[in-house]
């Protein structure tokens, strides 16, 4: 099977803070792949890393077959991204901010009306889509977010945590356009902390701790029998919580 | 509570200047520079005690009103408000107002203003020192008067912020502003003009100006000492009571805007922000990424209110200047003529601005692979369109007013050296230095210190290389107007060729700069301040 991204020996450090921590990372073309992991376990680091936002201190990147750091252009073109916790161009209306990422990314004008209409009606934007992305609520922003990233029509998609602040029937959409897009060769890259989102939706998986990753594979195989919550806590070392901690907390309640 | 408030914002410049060598080098440069003018400010003080007390009363009333006054319009206009320690963060703790504002006044004294503020009202202190009362009396004011300042500042800019926040009247607010402060400039202009060609003695221009000074709110505390020295306790009283009750009120009124925040700390008011769907502005420009830029660029100039601000503040200098001469019969039209280029040599700036107004939205630029020559074309070619029209209208007025015609051609010429050289050094220094910029929709007041010395370095070297790029068009404009009416003639095609070729150069190199680092201007513009 065809790596679609693969990543080695990644590393980043913030000040003192190591982030990442030769990082590697194999991604089968045509797979929906979720990266899963404890708050400040890089995962955010890594896919900014691999998509050419943020330039690593060492290591590779390499997106179906172009190396993201001595050949961007063509690395970029290939990629559809939804980063986490940064703006967009809140000032234009969805419907000029896709048409605007459509022109940057070159798609012929006739494309970016029909796709950004389809996008638009697919996404449930469709009555907003005059209205200023500024005032927009933390889920439709996700969701203008995921048409900017599909509106090229890219083969591999990095979407980091796709599914926060969105309603449980957007959700469903996002899902099944995920699906079709893998099932026409499309690959998906995406983080969450969700494991039951992660188990029902992905077929590879891989944990991040520490800006490592500690087990990558099938779901199944990961797994193992378990649920992937279960072997999630087992792989990032949870001890539950001692019986008698925060005995002060229970005089609260009276 | 004043401690714990005190001690974060400690805690939080520390951080800051723990975070950015260039915080600290910005942070050294003005703690010398406001050392400067504290031991300038203290000397002259000292120096006032061997003159008489009228004298003595009669400077410091006016210098310290002008402090007062200097507090409110440089937080309105130019610096914003430091928010370091933003009042809106204490949302959801437990505290009301009340027991936060004394705290709030003493950390906005924590910083560069605020300790020479202090220490230069202390110096009050110094030159009173001359009987026991005396010294009292400056103590009184001196506490008082530093009150006042850091509390006009605070309720004036608060009160716009929430004024502001309402997106339909923030872009007239801004405008409005600007048109308030070039008012204000223009008035004390004509006023000052008026007194000096009728008295033109410098003393009874400073005995005015101290009475219209201590009975402005700006200096009922700073007189209190003077009246004191001459026995007018009647006049005494009522400045005390003015002074004392200004920051009681202003105190309650700050404390309220505060009260308000607490409970609504977003500033985003939901709105109908909804626009029209023509793509009329689209097909205006080239079909490629540039005009994509381009027409992403002009949407945030109409409606972003930091552009807006921009466009505001830029306009303020050349019709305060265009008043000035114009109304003054001694001015050639010949210079008058000229006036408008004082607009042009400042656009560049808002080129070199642009990229970091964009905050982490850049992302979007980087992602998508756009090349760094047309991600600066695009954004010089929106300036531009903004620009160049405005310009063009107000040479073509100015010469129709002035009947300066003939000087016309050399005056545009001077422009277009300007404003084209400027736009090329923009995008140049735009693509080398970045900051993170204040994001759209909050206050554009909050800008604190997060510029900083990048923001400094860009419009420092805009500014430079624009004054440099438009010496010689002004050498044959000032040799057309003295000797030979042809040189004036040839600053028009020396200007536009001259201006075009740096437009060219800093378009092409500020493309080169920004495809190496691309990853770095991201995170420049994205770092979170504070």
């Amino acid at each position: 099977m065809p790596t679609a991204m693969r990543l080695t020996g990644l590393v980043k450090s913030f000040g003192v803070k190591r982030a990442v921590d030769g990082l590697d990372l194999q991604v089968p073309a045509g797979s929906l792949f979720g990266l899963v992991g404890p708050n400040g376990a890089g995962k955010t680091t890594t896919l900014s890393m691999a998509t050419g936002l943020l330039r690593p201190d060492a290591g590779t990147a390499e997106v179906l077959g172009h190396d993201v750091w001595t050949d961007p252009a063509a690395a970029k073109a290939t990629m559809g991204v939804l980063p986490d916790g940064v703006r967009l161009f809140d000032r234009l209306s969805g419907r000029e901010l896709l048409s605007y990422v459509g022109r940057l990314r070159r798609v012929p004008p006739a494309d970016i009306a029909s796709r950004s209409g389809d996008l638009l009606e697919a996404l449930g934007l469709a009555a907003d889509a005059d209205t200023l992305v500024a005032d927009y609520s933390a889920g439709m922003t996700k969701k203008i977010g995921l048409a900017c990233a599909l509106v090229h029509a890219p083969r591999l998609l990095v979407l980091d945590e796709p599914f926060e602040a969105v309603d449980p029937v957007s959700g469903e959409g996002i899902r099944s356009i995920l699906r079709r897009y893998t099932r026409d060769g499309g690959t998906v890259v995406l983080s969450s902390h969700v494991m039951e989102l992660v188990e029902s939706l992905c077929d590879q998986v891989a944990v991040v701790a520490q800006g490592r990753v500690l087990v990558s594979g099938p779901v199944d195989e990961v797994r193992a029998g378990s649920t992937l919550q279960q072997r999630f806590l087992e792989l990032v070392g949870f001890r539950a919580g001692d019986e008698e901690g925060l005995a002060w907390l229970r005089s609260s309640s009276g | 509570m004043v401690a714990l408030l005190v001690g974060l914002k400690l805690t939080l410049l520390r951080n800051g200047l723990r975070r950015s060598v260039w915080r600290t080098v910005g942070l050294v440069l003005g703690a010398v520079y406001a050392l400067g003018i504290v031991v300038a400010a203290v000397a002259g003080l000292v120096a006032l005690r061997w003159t008489s007390t009228e004298v003595t009363a009669q400077v410091t009333v006016v210098a310290y009103a002008a402090l007062t006054l200097g507090w409110l319009v440089l937080s309105l206009l130019v610096f914003g408000v430091d928010e370091t320690v933003d009042p809106a963060r204490f949302a959801l703790l437990p505290v009301r107002a009340r027991a936060l504002v004394p705290g709030l006044v003493v950390a906005a004294l924590v910083g560069l203003p605020g300790v020479a503020t202090v220490l230069v009202a202390l110096g009050l202190v110094v030159t009173w020192a001359r009987t026991p009362g005396l010294a009292l009396a400056a103590l009184v004011a001196a506490v008082l008067g530093t009150l006042t300042c850091v509390l006009l500042s605070r309720t004036a800019t608060s009160a716009f912020a929430a004024f502001l926040s309402s997106r339909r009247f923030r872009d007239l607010a801004a405008v409005l502003l600007a048109v308030v402060g070039a008012g204000l400039a223009i008035a004390t202009n004509v006023l000052s003009r008026g007194l000096g060609s009728d008295l033109g003695v410098l003393t009874t221009l400073l005995q005015r100006a101290s009475t219209a000074a201590s009975w402005s709110p700006f200096g009922w505390a700073w007189a209190l000492p003077g009246d004191v020295a001459r026995g007018a306790w009647a006049q005494a009283g009522v400045h005390l009571v003015l002074a004392a009750g200004l920051v009681v009120a202003l105190g309650a009124t700050w404390t309220a805007v505060l009260d308000r925040r607490l409970v609504e700390p977003s500033t985003s008011a939901g709105g109908s922000g909804t626009v029209g769907r023509s793509g009329r502005l689209e097909r205006l420009f080239p079909a490629d990424e540039a005009g994509a830029v381009a027409v992403r660029s002009l949407r945030y100039w109409r409606r972003d209110a930091r552009h807006v601000a921009t466009l505001a503040s830029f306009l303020v200098a050349p019709l305060v200047l265009l008043v000035t001469l114009g109304l003054n019969p001694d001015v050639s039209p010949r210079l008058v003529v000229l006036t408008p280029c004082v607009l042009a040599v400042v656009v560049g700036t808002s080129v070199g601005q642009d990229l970091s107004f964009d905050g982490s939205a850049l992302w979007l630029h980087v992602s998508t692979g756009l090349s760094g020559l047309a991600d600066r074309r695009g954004r010089v070619l929106a300036a531009l369109t903004v620009f160049a029209p405005v310009l063009l209208a107000m040479h073509l007025v100015v010469a129709a007013v002035t009947g300066g015609w003939a000087s016309l051609p050399g005056a545009l010429g001077l422009s277009a050296a300007l404003a084209l050289g400027g736009m090329g050094a923009g995008a140049w220094a735009g693509a080398l230095w970045q900051w993170p910029g204040p994001v759209p929709g909050e206050s554009p007041f909050q800008r604190g210190s997060s510029g900083g010395l990048p923001a400094l370095a860009s419009a420092m070297v805009v500014l430079v290389a624009t004054g440099l790029l438009g010496l010689p068009s002004l050498a044959l404009v000032l040799l057309g107007a003295f000797w030979r009416p042809w040189a004036g003639w040839l600053a028009l095609p020396v200007g536009l060729v001259l201006g075009l070729a740096a437009l060219r150069v800093g378009t092409v190199q500020g493309g080169r700069l920004l495809d190496r680092r691309w990853p770095e201007a991201l995170r420049a513009v994205s770092e979170r301040a504070g």
